[in-house]
């Protein structure tokens, strides 16, 4: 379905001159330098999947978004989408597509949403036994009746984001890609987004890139995610690999009677200290629970015990961080 | 409008007859002038330059729309709304108030009708290049404002251009300005006669052909140089 391949977009930023002086000589012999937000990309994905796209702000997400969407052009490399060169034939391109940028609209301002939604089904000629069910479809899912009457200027964020998905999928796209989509949403909205997006995957077996920073999106929707970091790919893979991958590190958690000062655990090291409450890590397969815990409330008279999971998110923090090669061999 | 009256009225008092038509002629034309400017400001390059700004270009760009008409039927949607809102009434005042003639013949009418349309096209796509260019520079107020500044004064708006002396006039003869103003107006009030318009008419369009190639061609070069904004 989509095909990257050595993918990389530069951009030029003019180095200024500090003062007037400066400002003057730029004008005349500017100085550029070249930053790659995208640097030698290769991925590929399958009909039917949804893979959750995630990494830290300006890593690149976004322009890889928009060269798989047709609007920026690469500077190297291959992109493909369902066998077209999206750059190349943006308007054909388009028309297989669907895309939600959450801090864009693409309804118009002033108008209604029921207008917005009539004048897509113009723009993608969409047949009028289609447009009918996919609206019924929307009614239901994503309750879109509620506001379709008011101009898009006037929606709730929520409100905003749930009909612009109803934008994007007007046309039965066979690709859908959301580009943060749900930002700025309360719990209950992002809820039913992530249901609805749940259900296009499953139902209408429509292939899905999410862009999100909240884990919990990927937790509960994604089957694949990928991360990337300074324009490359950094971890590509299923939920449970990743957990396997990285999370070897677990926690015990121990509140302790008294308030000691040294700690020391074989094996374990003390992560985190909240009063009397202490966090150590250790490797689940070098050091068993049992014994730690044995070793511990031999020396010190123990309170209360939980062993923490790592969340997928301290795994992503830490692979943003760099720190996956160290991790790794650790708990080689 | 009246002030335009007032001066022109004033002038031919002054020296008449050294205009080269009538005063009623003249009214008729700096008063239409008046009336009509306002289709001519609703050009893309000011909507073109806030999207790619704030970065809602991509919005525009992921709709299968071609970009370039697109941004035709974007203006002449505001062109239409002007023309009802704007055009129409100020034409009636003018008329009723201000001595404004009618064309004289209805072919005149009707090919004054045909010349605005095209003087229309030749305006949006010099605007859509200044929009063009906008997107590479992010910044267009002080081109466009430079720009018709130059365009207005070769367009006849305000002096007709058969008061401009030899080279000048030649000059504005052939640029592509007198299509927006000058072409009509002096087929309105009967300035033009005959062959004159067939030619007038024939350097439109010879000139929206040049300026719709232009644009296509520096679109295509712009488009791959888009650098979206934010996000």
């Amino acid at each position: 379905m989509i095909q990257v391949e050595h993918l990389t977009k530069e951009y030029k930023r003019v180095l200024r001159r500090e003062g007037f002086l400066g400002s003057v000589r730029t004008l005349f012999s500017a100085q550029y330098e070249t930053i790659p937000a995208v640097n030698d990309l290769s991925f590929r994905i399958d009909e039917g999947e949804l893979v959750g796209y995630i990494g830290p702000n300006g890593a690149g997400k976004s322009t890889s978004i928009k060269m798989l969407c047709g609007i920026l052009v690469p500077t190297s490399g291959h992109v493909e989408v369902n066998g077209l060169i999206p750059h190349k034939e943006r308007m054909k391109n388009t028309r297989q597509i669907g895309a939600v940028f959450g801090q864009k609209t693409q309804l118009w301002w002033d108008v209604p949403v029921i207008e917005s939604l009539r004048l897509f089904r113009d723009i993608y000629k969409v047949p009028e036994a289609q447009y009918k069910h996919n609206l019924n479809l929307f009614n239901e899912l994503l309750d879109l009746h509620e506001f379709q009457n008011t101009p898009v200027r006037q929606l709730s964020l929520g409100q905003r984001l749930r009909a612009d998905m109803a934008a994007a999928l007007l046309h039965n796209p066979r690709l859908l890609f959301l580009d943060e989509p749900m930002i700025g949403v309360d719990v209950v909205a992002k809820e039913r987004l992530r249901n609805f997006i749940h259900e296009i995957n499953r139902d209408q077996k429509v292939t899905i890139l999410l862009t999100t920073h909240d884990m919990v999106d990927i937790e509960k929707v994604c089957s694949r995610i990928m991360i990337i970091d300074k324009g490359r790919i950094v971890y590509d893979g299923t939920l449970d690999q990743i957990r396997a991958q990285y999370g070897k590190q677990r926690k015990l958690v121990v509140e302790f009677e008294e308030e000691t000062q040294d700690f020391s655990a074989p094996n374990a090291t003390l992560v985190k200290s909240e009063g009397r409450k202490k966090w150590f890590a250790f490797n689940r397969f070098e050091t068993s629970p049992s014994t730690l815990i044995a070793d511990i409330s031999s020396r010190y008279p123990i309170l209360d015990l939980a062993v923490e999971e790592p969340e997928i998110e301290e795994i992503v923090r830490t692979i943003y961080q760099g720190k996956q090669e160290t991790l790794a061999t650790e708990t080689k | 409008m009246y002030g335009m009256r007032w001066v022109w009225t004033t002038l031919y008092t002054q020296r008449p007859g050294a205009f080269g038509v009538s005063l009623q002629q003249m009214v008729t034309y700096g008063v239409l002038s008046m009336a009509i400017e306002n289709l001519f400001y609703t050009g893309p390059q000011y909507y073109m330059a806030r999207q790619v700004r704030s970065g809602a270009i991509d919005v525009d760009l992921l709709k299968p729309l071609d970009f370039h008409f697109h941004m035709l039927a974007r203006s002449t949607g505001e062109t239409l709304f002007r023309i009802i809102v704007m055009v129409l009434p100020a034409m009636l005042v003018g008329y009723y108030l201000l001595d404004l003639q009618l064309p004289a013949t209805s072919q005149a009418g009707f090919l004054f009708a045909v010349a605005i349309s095209l003087g229309y096209l030749v305006n949006f796509h010099l605007d859509f290049m200044l929009g063009s260019i906008g997107l590479v520079t992010l910044e267009v107020t002080s081109i466009d404002w430079a720009f018709h500044a130059t365009a207005r004064f070769f367009s006849g708006q305000l002096i007709p251009l058969w008061l401009f002396p030899g080279a000048l006039g030649a000059l504005a003869e052939v640029l592509p300005f007198r299509s927006i103003f000058s072409t009509p107006l002096s087929i309105y009030t009967g300035v033009l006669h005959g062959s004159a318009i067939t030619q007038a008419i024939g350097l439109q369009l010879l000139w929206l052909i040049i300026l719709l190639m232009l644009s296509r061609w520096l679109w295509g070069r712009v488009q791959t140089r888009i650098v979206s904004q934010g996000g």
